[in-house]
């Protein structure tokens, strides 16, 4: 066998160094392939590979609590739980969302819709299917996560009243941002789906409240499985905001106009500072209905309600103030020098101006100022009107904050408006006539007034002449401790002559301790003023053309309070819708400041006068 | 047991090229079967190493015993490839939807692994008694023949892929044997004819999904197709120095199908890098020329045959793989040799090259 071999070494070793070659040309273009592919193309594998294993998931921060002025939560954040389903990770998602429904007992329709909703969300990121979940379907996909490839469970804050529907409308409500708030606020840290306050502090204090979301980048594996964290910027919490409110008088407020029976609103405010410690819109709704997105029907029963609980009645209703004004009138006609207190009037159930016979509830007789306003005597009130020209009552009501904004730290609060004679040139291109300075002497007509805007005016009266500007703000929350916010300048800086003060406060103090129309709201040893007023819904003849006692008819009830007779601590007002009485709106306001100083003094809370009634009148 | 003369004439160079490929093959399968969350390395590490250390001993083995008596007994040998084939048709093992292997307790054995070994080792033999310059067309009809057999029984296996390994073996002895030009490219047409006929009656669906989504990878991306991009964006993602060890996302987070095994070589482009890549590559082809050096100074024709033969399976497989691992050709179930995790393959590849070495080893003995 030997040299066999030897015979074709030509031939072999060109095949062989064929091969050599063939072999190194081969080993030559597998390394072009990989110089193409790893230098050539590395900046877009490297973006694949990173679009592969990274995810970002934003980490909602929370917003800053809110706290009434003794520290008591009123607004927090609790974490919400949804079951999400991450599409691009299952087959089938109609198969995914079956299994899904049965395991956690949603109708499979429910679960396909709130996919199709998703619309455009990229496959990789989750789309809600249950949103708040409860304990139970969180347990039940928990058991079953192998069964249910994409399925996550997402935990977000989510804000949480839970005093329900307490002081719902100074809250206000949350909900997902806009397009056009998007826009409009300009604000770096809104993207799409980010929460910010629709109305009420969470509107106002947007900015504060809002906290900064975070970030975190994980790595995931083939299967969608979080593998590890590769970088986290934590949320930054809004801040937190202490209130003015004070959530006793706030409950005792409530409590009240539900004993009694009311729809309505009230105010209640310090009047040396303008702090609003309590304010009240009824019927109100629950913010907590908003926080992950209202449902259609919960919208639309309190869109179509006619009550409209959305509306914040106390910045937003605008009502006549009936007898109410006569305290705008009284001081007008003292401080235009026009009247003394002395200054009488005969009663005789009525007067007659430019040969128009105007009517008075009773023969009051021969009544002075004080009397007057005891007995809400209509004929001398007429004769101030007869007196005074539009446009100085016009400049007396915006003097104590009838007709013009209160600038409270809350967003769409309504004007009222007080007739004179610029505004009837521009409304109606008419003239002013003397004969409707009348009517609005005794706060109708076209007198319209918002229930914080009386509640200031009663402020004004009670801390002797200035008009402070109502605010909500107490304090912002500032590393560890709470930095006080400046109250706002008021609105007037000035005071009354001393008499006018003592003339409407003794006026006033006789409304309530004396045989005036706010007896109920008297307190022994507290010396209340106030004085009541009726908004009337229609006039005394269409009222009696109509023959009918509905609701819709019948008149509300206005209370102005302070308390005590000098320097009081609490002024404010109590709008009784449709009470038909306008006494009615005064056991109310006798809640109000009797909660106030038994708080104050640390003496029990008044008991709610309401139920001993009805054990008495069984 | 060996003529210590014969220890000088061992190749130390390719022999520390070979052990080191292997050494690399089992640091990447530890980076491959790392599990990034606990911590833990897959069990394949340790049993690799074993088989390395068991490949080792086949590999003395087949470098003690002369190649001569070897090819005395090529028959014989060929004999027991074919009837472990036909065994493993009938009584094999089943896993995946094949039927590849030989169930020996602890071990399963794969008989295809080792039929490129003996293809080259009964090819040779044949060969040899064919008289240079007197080819008459019987004798690659024979020659055919016998490559025939096992590629049939490993194609029922089903196994396409070890199955057209063995050709380019037979092949390239045909052609040190003097296998004209003409017939070659009569071979060449009757396969091309082949194909379409092949495609349809020869493929099973899961085969044709392959090819077809070699074709087109980004049709569907989820289905066939996903494989070839993710080894694509494994070895681009791997840029000029990679990753870093158990730092590649692609495979630490199991993007990448069956790393340890058919992808090996995309874990060490990510992990390692263009520069790894081409080391990597430079051993392999360091490898190659010293076999195909070891082939022209074979002392007889059978040991030329055997060596060209082990060593073109093998250049064959390498190329295919790495082809592969950078998604530029279907996937099949071929493994990288000397790197890829696996049993059989690993301890048949030591083997031939233990032949190889061999046939150099007795350059001057008679």
């Amino acid at each position: 066998m030997g040299g066999e071999n030897s015979l074709e070494p030509d031939s072999r070793d060109f095949l062989l160094g064929l091969c050599q070659l063939a072999v190194v040309v081969a080993f030559f273009a597998l390394a072009l392939s990989f110089w193409h592919f790893q230098i050539g193309e590395h900046t877009r594998f490297l973006e694949m590979a990173a679009n592969n294993h990274q995810r970002r998931l934003a980490l909602r921060a929370p917003r800053g609590a809110v706290f009434d002025r003794d520290g008591r939560v009123l607004v927090e954040n609790r974490y919400s739980l949804n079951v999400s389903l991450i599409r691009e990770r299952v087959a089938d998602v109609d198969v995914a969302l079956t299994r899904l429904a049965a395991v956690t007992g949603v109708t499979p329709a429910a679960a396909r819709a709130a996919v199709d909703s998703a619309g455009n969300v990229p496959a990789h990121r989750p789309v809600v299917v249950i949103r708040d979940a409860s304990l139970d379907q969180v347990a039940a996909v928990a058991a079953r996560r192998l069964e249910l490839p994409g399925v996550v469970i997402e935990q977000l804050p989510t804000r949480h009243y839970p005093s329900g529907s307490l002081a719902a409308h100074s809250f206000g409500h949350v909900g997902e941002v806009t397009g056009r708030q998007l826009r409009e606020l300009g604000d770096e840290r809104l993207r799409g789906g980010s929460i910010v306050g629709q109305s009420g502090i969470e509107q106002e204090y947007n900015d504060l409240l809002m906290g900064d979301d975070g970030v975190r980048n994980v790595a995931v594996n083939s299967v969608g499985r979080e593998v590890e964290t590769i970088g986290e910027i934590p949320p930054d919490e809004g801040r937190q905001l202490q209130l003015t409110l004070d959530y006793d008088l706030q409950r005792a407020v409530e409590d009240a106009f539900e004993s009694e029976g009311y729809a309505g609103a009230a105010v209640a405010l310090d009047p040396r500072s303008g702090e609003v410690l309590a304010m009240v819109s009824l019927p109100a709704y629950d913010p907590n209905d908003f926080v992950l997105g209202i449902d259609a029907a919960t919208w639309s029963s309190l869109n179509t309600n006619s009550l409209r609980p959305l509306q914040n009645r106390a910045l937003q209703g605008r009502y006549p103030p009936g007898s109410v004004f006569k305290i705008v009138m009284a001081a007008a006609a003292l401080e235009e020098g026009i009247v003394d207190p002395n200054f009488s009037v005969n009663c005789r159930g009525g007067a007659t101006f430019y040969r128009r016979r105007y009517r008075c509830h009773a023969n009051h007789g021969i009544v002075t100022m004080d009397e007057a306003l005891e007995k809400s005597c209509n004929a001398y009130f007429y004769t101030l009107g007869a007196m005074l020209d539009v446009d100085v009552i016009n400049r007396w009501a915006a003097r104590f904050g009838l007709g013009v904004l209160s600038g409270i730290d809350l967003p769409h609060e309504a004007k009222g408006l007080v007739p004179s004679r610029a505004w009837k040139r521009a409304r109606f291109d008419e003239p002013w006539y003397p004969g409707e300075t009348i009517s609005v002497a005794i706060g109708q007509g076209a007198v319209s007034v918002t229930p914080i805007s009386l509640a200031v005016m009663m402020a004004t009266v009670a801390n002797g002449g200035t008009r402070v500007v109502p605010r909500l703000l107490k304090a912002v929350r500032d590393g560890g401790r709470w930095r006080e916010v400046t109250a706002p300048p008021p609105a007037v800086f000035d005071t009354l002559a001393p008499e006018t003060v003592e003339t409407l406060r003794r006026g006033l103090w006789m409304v309530v301790n004396r045989q005036g129309t706010g007896g109920r709201a008297r307190i022994e040893g507290r010396d209340v003023i106030g004085k009541s007023g009726t908004a009337q819904v229609v006039s005394l003849s269409r009222r009696a053309s109509a023959g009918d006692e509905t609701a819709d008819y019948r008149d509300h009830g206005w209370f102005v309070f302070a308390a005590p007779r000098e320097d009081p601590e609490i002024a404010g007002v109590v709008f009784a819708e449709h009470s038909d009485h306008e006494y009615l709106a005064a056991p109310i306001a006798r809640h109000i400041v009797q909660t106030f100083f038994a708080k104050k003094e640390g003496l029990p809370l008044p008991v709610l006068p309401e139920q001993t009634a009805m054990v008495d009148d069984q | 047991m060996i003529d210590r003369r014969l220890v000088p004439h061992v190749d130390w160079g390719l022999l520390g090229v070979i052990v080191l490929l292997s050494g690399v093959g089992l640091v990447m399968i530890y980076s491959a079967t790392y599990e990034p969350t606990t911590g833990a390395v897959g069990p394949q590490v340790a049993r690799q190493f074993v088989t390395l250390a068991l490949g080792m001993v086949a590999l003395v083995v087949c470098l003690t015993i002369d190649y001569r008596v070897l090819a005395d007994n090529a028959v014989l040998i060929y004999a027991g490839l074919a009837a472990c084939l036909v065994y493993t048709l009938v009584w094999g093992a089943e896993a995946g939807g094949a039927q590849r292997w030989i169930d020996l307790g602890p071990v399963n054995f794969q008989p295809s692994e080792f039929a490129k070994l003996v293809i080259a080792l009964v090819l040779a033999v044949y060969y040899t008694g064919v008289r240079l310059g007197t080819s008459r067309p019987g004798d690659w009809v024979v020659g055919g023949a016998l490559v025939a057999i096992p590629f049939l029984l490993i194609a029922r296996q089903p196994d396409l892929g070890t199955a057209f390994s063995l050709l380019p073996v037979c092949l390239a002895i045909m052609i040190f044997a003097g296998l004209k030009l003409r017939v070659l490219a009569t071979l060449v047409l009757l396969g091309a004819l082949l194909t379409p006929i092949v495609w349809t009656f020869g493929l099973e669906d899961y085969q044709k999904t392959r090819v077809a989504s070699f074709l087109d990878p980004e049709q569907d991306p989820r289905g066939a197709g996903y494989q070839q991009i993710q080894a694509r964006i494994t070895v681009g993602s791997g840029g000029l120095t990679g990753k870093g060890f158990l730092r590649g996302t692609q495979s630490q987070y199991n993007f990448l199908p069956v790393a340890h095994n058919d992808f090996i070589f995309s874990v060490l482009a990510e992990e390692q890098g263009f520069v790894g890549v081409l080391v990597a590559l430079g051993l392999y082809l360091f490898v190659i020329i010293r076999c195909l050096d070891a082939a022209r100074l074979a002392r007889d024709r059978v040991g030329m045959f055997l060596v060209v033969g082990i060593t073109v399976g093998f250049t064959f497989q390498v190329i295919y793989n790495v082809t592969m691992s950078a998604g530029l050709a279907p996937v099949k179930g071929l493994t990288l040799p000397l790197m890829s995790y696996g049993g059989s393959s690993v301890i048949a590849t030591l083997m031939g090259f233990g032949l190889i070495l061999n046939v150099r080893m007795r350059r001057f003995t008679n």
